[in-house]
């Protein structure tokens, strides 16, 4: 146990391992140390001086983050001492910094606002006659603008952009007050990686271009989902503003993501609004696709699935969900079945300073769950293979080329054209990945779990859900979608919704797929 | 704006021949390249009177970094030119010691004599920029002024007139 | 005294002994009075024992700090792993302080010859020598002695650079120094990693002030006891110091005394005293970011360590600036807090806004437009500023502050209450 050192922070006992900082240690005791320069994804910098804590026995107060624990050392976060040493960072951050607030769109999540709340002067001593430093916003590059007038000098994005993206694009420019963030001309912000620093920005300095006065931070509604960009699989939070996905931010994960997404991915939601979805159940009548109720629809493809034999296809969206997946492969067991998916690609991008995180090449967030579940990435061949089966399963997706004699069901988020709209005779609306729970496999066979941040539109619902009541024994639930499937394939084996929680966990490697 | 295009003077490199052989002897000074890098900004001022941002990007390609850091370092020290300045570059010290001893006036009698009448202004022949700076570490001789790279101590008042004339 | 003042009879000459002489500055001149003889010697003792020689004389930092050297050099790694460097701090930006310039014009050998014994007692194969970008003339000649030394091929193994600064009081602290040689910003770097585990290219370094190494070649050649035998006062104290006397006296420049020397001889006798008709009023003996004192401690103060600190000052750099009764207190305190203002890195917020702020309260205290709670202010947002920050810029600007509100509240005063008009604009 030599490497486990035990400290006092607040008087309460803390065990840590040798080398942690004690501002990390200090999370253990309960206690967040205010600071802003600080980052767990970025290397120390110790310049803002706001972490300050008192420890015993030092004749100074000491910054947190760049201190290490000692064994027998006692902390006082919350001492006279420290209180006023960080209450006079905040009132010298506040001097030059403008009361933007009512503007500013940081407002909310603003950790300047939180700790002048917690730990503040109510009133300031500069006075007014002082005119505040003032500079031009400026446009850093594609999606970021630069306030400088708010910023604090933190630089945890110049060190963002030297050290995690290892493309130093971002200096700090003059020297004194007079200081800013700087680029040169020759070099926009236009890093793939890049919009992390606005994530970063404790204040309202680096600012989306995307997010621009779109929405207050108390009006957002936050739920913990997985990015449909591409494999990586990256954990995001939506946020949404009266049901509508306002913007993805990313959420930590260490196995996966760290602090980070890409600017692909954080771009990536406007499709989760679209308006052209398929409302109702339609079931063709007469020629022609009629909305009907779901018993109706429903029976419908039962007895479609009922009189058919022989083969079947299912063309499937590589970003449906893995329980959809499993129960669309249970509903075509009695055939002989062929499953496939198309991938779109693009190029790679990766995070220099993480490793093993790249917008990966595969645009798709669920591919691996679909091959694990048995599905094939030889999109011509099921499409060939479609023109002589007896059904055609299309899940989520609306552009399929296809011909066949037999008969189609198509369950769909956005309305389909093509092969699934006119040869379809049930066409079932279902949820896309903000309005269901459900998981996703990364490339690495991570299995994480989406949440539902919104209701499905019109009579949607979760493709899990339709394809479960097609088949002998609907699960109920989800999460009983997925114990069903953990229970019946081996590369689930042993997982639960419970047990993957909201940074998941690795399938079994190497395990085998029934046929 | 221009009603016709303004035709701009491509950017000539400062390293080529003997200042890039000179660089190359530099460079091999430091074990880590970016260490030449205020050496060659010194270079670059003294070959072209300024550092612009296209020397940036040059001096930042030649030492393996990028122009944002070239820049962030030129910006943050005080002797380096981003702007074209006067011919003869005035550094007056007026910090107190020297401003105990009347420096403040030296200052005065620099505008007026030179015709730059503002700190930081070139005056309009073109061939004078008087700026006030810090410490110029020769408090025991008030007050010591910079004229381009001549340190010249004990400047009075009464010793502007015969110095601007010396370096007009 | 320093150029171009004769020798004072009181003064211990070690240092300045040629300052003024412009033989000294050749090679040739410099070793017909006996120069590089110590190097040699150094270069055939063993690094541990050329150490424990300046140990044993009690040297210590002449920057500022007044750290003891030799037991500096005894913090770089036992076992050796790679290279060492050495910096010297060529970088004199402290207001008051004019001796490494003359050290460098006028004996620029001692400088090197200093800098390559200190290499050899620490293993540094290179020592880069840091001169501030305003010294034109200091970097001409030693550029040029650098030159001769290296052709008479005096350092054994050891390289010395020169590597010219551009304009950052900043650079004079050890780290910034250190990122400047590095072709960084002027940054201080959070301690640890210490210099003597991680300095400059993340290599074990050690840096020195120029008048230290400058006395190093001495302390080899006549002896460690000798050095530390020279001392008036406090044992803790030791050899000479070159005071850079300036501001409001007759005689401005530099002078070499021994540890211990009272100030007030230094003022009085060797600088010429005060202007006819003037009284001293207030002086700061160790450069400007010391605490100044008031006429009488002044005038019981000894120059050493222990003797400044204990009449209310540190004794820092040397730099003495004397300021007679005509001398306007809050104008220049206003001046001193500009200075710290201008030259801020900018990384901690303590220094980046509180120098400004605090130049602005004082700007607005000369405009007649300053309140009695504005010295309250100034109290609280000094003492904000001290203790807190990556290095002692801030505490440096809140220094002057404090000890000129404490010493001096009635001229401060005298422009609250509109009994002294106002000297700016608001």
């Amino acid at each position: 146990m030599a490497d486990v050192v035990s400290l006092t922070i607040d008087d309460v006992p803390v065990s840590v391992p040798k080398g942690t900082l004690l501002i990390e240690a200090a999370k253990q005791a309960g206690v967040l140390v205010p600071h802003y320069c600080y980052h767990p994804g970025l290397p120390v910098a110790g310049v803002c001086r706001m972490c300050l804590v008192e420890v015993e026995k030092a004749p100074k107060l000491q910054i947190a983050c760049a201190t290490q624990v000692a064994d027998g050392m006692v902390v006082r976060t919350r001492s006279g001492q420290a209180k006023s040493g960080r209450t006079g960072v905040l009132e010298l951050l506040l001097i030059n910094h403008p009361l933007d607030c009512p503007i500013c769109d940081q407002a909310g999540e603003c950790e300047l606002q939180d700790f002048t709340f917690q730990e503040g002067r109510p009133a300031s001593r500069y006075s007014p006659t002082y005119p505040k430093r003032f500079n031009p916003v400026e446009d850093f590059g594609p999606d970021v603008l630069y306030v400088p007038n708010r910023c604090i000098l933190c630089t945890r994005c110049v060190r963002f952009m030297e050290d995690v993206a290892r493309e130093p694009v971002l200096n700090v420019s003059e020297r004194g007050d007079r200081a800013f963030i700087g680029v040169h001309p020759d070099a926009q912000l236009d890093h793939p990686w890049s919009g992390n620093v606005v994530d970063l920005c404790p204040v309202g300095s680096l600012l989306s271009k995307d997010f621009l006065h779109k929405a207050r931070a108390w009006e957002l509604d936050k739920t913990a989902s997985v990015c449909t960009g591409c494999s990586q699989g990256c954990n995001v939070t939506l946020d949404l503003r009266d049901e509508t996905v306002v913007r993805i931010r990313p959420r930590p994960n260490l196995e996966v993501n760290r602090y980070f997404i890409c600017d692909h991915g954080r771009a990536n939601y406007r499709w989760m609004n679209r308006g052209d979805r398929v409302e109702a159940p339609l079931v063709r009548a007469g020629g022609e696709l009629k909305a009907v109720d779901w018993d109706e629809a429903l029976d419908r493809a039962r007895t479609i699935l009922a009189g058919a034999g022989g083969s079947a296809v299912a063309l499937v969206s590589p970003a449906a969900s893995t329980e959809a997946l499993y129960l669309a492969r249970k509903l075509l067991g009695r055939f002989a079945w062929t499953g496939a998916f198309e991938v779109v690609m693009g190029e790679e991008a990766p995070l220099a300073g993480v490793p093993n995180l790249a917008l990966r090449a595969e645009r798709a967030p669920n591919a691996r769950g679909a091959e694990l579940l048995g599905y094939g990435r030889d999109y011509a061949a099921a499409l060939k293979a479609a023109e002589r089966a007896a059904v055609v399963l299309v899940i989520d997706d609306p552009d399929a080329q296809f011909t066949t004699s037999g008969e189609v069901i198509c369950l769909g988020t956005e309305v389909p054209t093509g092969a699934p709209l006119h040869r379809s005779s049930v066409v079932l609306p279902v949820a896309n990945v903000a309005e269901e729970d459900g998981t996703f496999v990364n490339r690495d066979g991570r299995v994480q779990r989406y949440f539902q941040a919104r209701s499905a539109p019109a009579m949607a619902r979760p493709a899990w859900w339709v394809l479960g009541q097609l088949t002998d024994t609907p699960p109920d639930s989800a999460a009983a979608a997925f114990d069903a499937l953990a229970a019946d394939v081996d590369a689930f084996r042993g997982l639960s919704y419970a047990a993957l929680g909201l940074t998941g966990l690795r399938a079994a490697a190497g395990a085998g797929v029934p046929a | 704006m221009s009603a016709y295009p303004v035709p701009v003077e491509p950017y000539q490199p400062v390293f080529v021949g003997a200042l890039k052989e000179q660089l190359d002897a530099v460079i091999a000074r430091y074990p880590a390249k970016q260490g030449a890098l205020l050496p060659a900004l010194w270079m670059v001022q003294e070959a072209r009177g300024w550092i612009s941002d296209e020397a940036m990007a040059e001096v930042a390609d030649l030492l393996d970094t990028t122009p944002a850091q070239v820049k962030g370092v030129v910006t943050f020290y005080t002797m380096y030119h981003q702007h074209p300045v006067g011919k003869n570059f005035v550094q007056v010290c007026t910090t107190s010691c020297c401003n105990l001893c009347g420096a403040e006036d030296v200052v005065k009698a620099l505008l007026a004599e030179t015709g730059a009448r503002e700190l930081g202004a070139t005056s309009p022949d073109g061939k004078w920029t008087v700026i006030e700076v810090e410490c110029l570490g020769a408090c025991g001789f008030p007050t010591p002024i910079l004229v381009n790279d001549d340190f010249i101590e004990s400047v009075t008042p009464e010793r502007v007139p015969e110095l601007v004339r010396k370096y007009r | 005294m320093g150029y171009p003042q004769k020798p004072h009879p009181k003064e211990t000459v070690v240092l300045s002994e040629y300052f003024g002489d412009p033989e000294a500055k050749t090679f040739k001149g410099w070793v017909k009075r006996g120069g590089y003889e110590a190097l040699t010697q150094a270069l055939a003792m063993d690094p541990a024992a050329v150490t424990e020689e300046v140990k044993a004389s009690g040297l210590r930092g002449r920057g500022g700090a007044g750290f003891p050297t030799g037991l500096k050099w005894t913090f770089m790694p036992k076992e050796k792993k790679g290279p060492h460097y050495l910096c010297v701090n060529a970088d004199e930006s402290e207001p008051g302080t004019f001796k490494d310039r003359e050290i460098m014009r006028w004996t620029p050998h001692a400088l090197l010859e200093g800098t390559a014994i200190a290499a050899h007692a620490i293993r540094a194969e290179v020592a880069y020598i840091y001169i501030r970008g305003e010294f034109t003339e200091p970097w001409t000649v030693m550029t040029r002695a650098l030159a001769e030394a290296n052709a008479a091929k005096v350092f054994g193994g050891i390289t010395i650079h020169l590597h010219r600064g551009a304009g950052a009081y900043i650079c004079g602290e050890e780290t910034a120094l250190m990122n400047s040689i590095e072709g960084k910003r002027g940054n201080p770097r959070i301690k640890p990693p210490f210099p003597a585990v991680a300095g400059v290219f993340g290599q074990p370094t050690t840096i020195n002030n120029v008048e230290t190494l400058a006395a190093v070649p001495h302390i080899i050649k006549r002896g460690s006891a000798w050095y530390k035998s020279l001392c008036l006062s406090s044992p803790k104290s030791t050899g000479t110091k070159l005071f850079s006397v300036c501001g409001q006296v007759q005689k401005p420049g530099n002078v070499e005394v021994t540890m211990g020397f009272p100030l007030k001889d230094v003022i009085y006798e060797m600088c010429g005293g005060m202007r006819p008709g003037r009284t001293l009023k207030a002086c700061i003996p160790g450069g400007s970011s010391v605490p100044i004192l008031t006429r009488e401690e002044t005038e019981r103060c000894l120059l050493d360590y222990e003797g400044v600190a204990e009449a209310g000052s540190l004794l820092g750099s040397g730099g003495v600036i004397v300021f007679d009764d005509s001398a306007d207190m809050v104008y220049q305190i206003m001046r001193l807090a500009r200075f710290y203002a201008h030259e801020s890195c900018a990384q901690c917020t303590q220094c980046r806004e509180g120098t400004a702020w605090t130049t602005k309260i004082l700007e607005r205290i000369l405009a007649g437009k300053g309140q009695t709670k504005d010295l309250d202010l100034l109290l609280d947002l000094s003492d904000n500023m001290t203790g807190k920050t990556i290095c002692v810029l801030s505490d440096s600007c809140a220094t002057p502050v404090i000890s000129g509100i404490k010493k001096f509240r009635s001229e401060f005063e005298a422009y609250i209450t509109g009994q002294r008009r106002p000297v700016l604009v608001a």
